[in-house]
C-alpha cells in the first residue's frame, strides 16, 4: 500500500516544519507540501530543509491545493491519500488508524473525527457542525459526526473521483456526493490540537459564507448526484 | 412614450451600436461576444423608431405604461447576458486553474 499525505500549506512559514517532523517522527509514508503561493517563506523553509514540495504559481485556494495534490498522487500510483494539514492541528500518530480502517473495513473513505466515542462540546463552531451532520443525514441517511474534520484518507476509487471532478472540494459537501456515489465512509476517533500559529481561515463572515455555501451545496446540488450505472 | 425619451434611447443605442463596431475594430472584443451587444442596440432603436407598436404589445400585455415594457425587455436582456457571463467566469476560472496545476506539475517533474 503506497500512501500520500498531501499537506496544503498557505502562509505557514511558522507550522510547516514541525509538521513534516511530526509526520516523519511517527509514520513512514510519503507526504508532499503543496505550498499555495504563499506570501511568506514557506516556500524558502521547504526548499531549505529539502522537504517534497510542489509549488503552485498562483493562489487558489484549498480545494485546488488538493485537487494538484490528487493528480500527483494519481500520477505516481498511490493507493491511499490522505488530507494533513499543514497548520499543525492534526497529529500524525493517528494516521496509521485511518488507513488500517480503510484496509480491514474495506472503505473508500475514512475520517479522522473528533467525536466518534466523545461528545461534541458546546461551541458556535460545534453547532455549525452539528448543523452539517443534520444536512447530511436528511439528504443521505447516514450519519457523520464530525463532517467538517479536515483529516481524511481517500483510497483509489475516490481519487478518481476528484481527478475527474473538478467541482469536489475537500468540504462535507463532497461526503454527501460520495455517499451518493455509493462509496463507504467510516469514522475513526482521533484527537486535535489547536492551532499554534497564523491565522485560520475561519473568521466570522467567512464562516457564514461557508455555512450558506456548504447548506446549498448539500441540499440543492450534491443531494441529487447520480448514483454510477 | 415621451419624445425625450424616444429621443434618448435612440441616441443611447446608437452610441452603444457605434461603441461595439470601434471596439471590434480595435480588436478588443470579439465578434462573438459584441453580436448580442448588437441585437441589443437594434432591438433599442426598433423598439423607440417604431413605438406604436411597442404601446401596442405592452397594452395586450397588461403594461400600465408602454415605458416599463422597454425596461421590462431591457432588464431581461441584462439579467440573461449576466448570467451568461459568470458562466464564461467560470469556465475559464477553471481552465486558469488546470494551467496552474499543469505548471506546478510540470516543475515538480523537472526538479526531480
Amino acid at each position: 500500500m503506497k500512501v500520500l499525505l498531501i499537506v496544503p500549506a498557505y502562509n505557514e512559514a511558522l507550522n510547516i516544519e514541525k509538521t513534516i517532523k511530526d509526520i516523519k517522527d511517527n509514520t513512514d509514508y510519503d507526504y508532499v507540501i503543496i505550498n499555495d503561493c504563499s506570501k511568506d517563506n514557506t516556500k524558502e523553509i521547504c526548499q531549505k530543509n529539502e522537504f517534497n514540495l510542489i509549488n503552485l504559481p498562483i493562489n487558489y485556494g484549498l480545494t485546488s491545493a488538493i485537487q494538484v495534490g490528487m493528480k500527483y498522487a494519481k500520477q505516481n500510483g498511490y493507493d491511499i491519500v490522505i488530507q494533513f494539514d499543514g497548520d499543525g492541528q492534526h497529529q500524525a500518530k493517528y494516521l496509521k488508524s485511518l488507513v488500517e480502517e480503510i484496509q480491514k473495513e474495506n472503505c473508500n473513505i475514512a475520517i479522522g473525527s473528533r467525536f466518534v466515542t466523545k461528545r461534541k462540546p458546546i461551541s458556535m463552531r460545534m453547532l455549525g457542525s452539528f448543523l452539517l451532520s443534520i444536512a447530511i443525514k436528511l439528504t443521505t441517511f447516514k450519519t457523520i459526526k464530525d463532517p467538517t474534520s479536515g483529516m481524511r484518507a481517500f483510497d483509489k476509487k475516490s481519487i478518481e473521483e476528484f481527478v475527474n471532478n473538478t467541482s469536489l472540494t475537500p468540504e462535507p459537501d463532497t461526503l454527501v456526493y460520495m455517499i451518493k456515489k455509493k462509496m463507504k465512509i467510516k469514522e475513526v476517533q482521533v484527537e486535535m490540537k489547536e492551532r499554534e500559529f497564523g491565522e485560520s481561515y475561519l473568521k466570522p463572515w467567512r464562516s457564514i459564507q461557508y455555512m450558506t455555501n456548504m447548506f446549498f451545496s448539500i441540499i440543492f446540488i450534491r443531494a441529487i448526484t447520480r448514483k454510477n450505472k | 412614450m415621451t419624445l425625450t425619451l424616444r429621443v434618448i434611447l435612440i441616441i443611447c443605442s446608437l452610441m452603444s451600436f457605434f461603441l461595439c463596431i470601434t471596439k471590434i475594430k480595435q480588436s478588443k472584443l470579439k465578434i462573438e461576444n459584441s453580436v448580442v451587444w448588437m441585437i441589443g442596440s437594434v432591438i433599442l432603436i426598433l423598439m423607440s423608431i417604431f413605438y406604436e407598436r411597442v404601446e401596442w404589445i405592452s397594452i395586450k400585455l397588461g403594461f400600465i405604461a408602454p415605458v416599463n415594457f422597454v425596461f421590462f425587455v431591457l432588464i431581461a436582456f441584462l439579467l440573461i447576458e449576466v448570467f451568461l457571463n459568470n458562466i464564461q467566469i467560470s469556465i475559464q476560472n477553471e481552465k486558469i486553474k488546470d494551467l496552474n496545476h499543469y505548471i506546478a506539475l510540470r516543475e515538480k517533474e523537472k526538479k526531480e
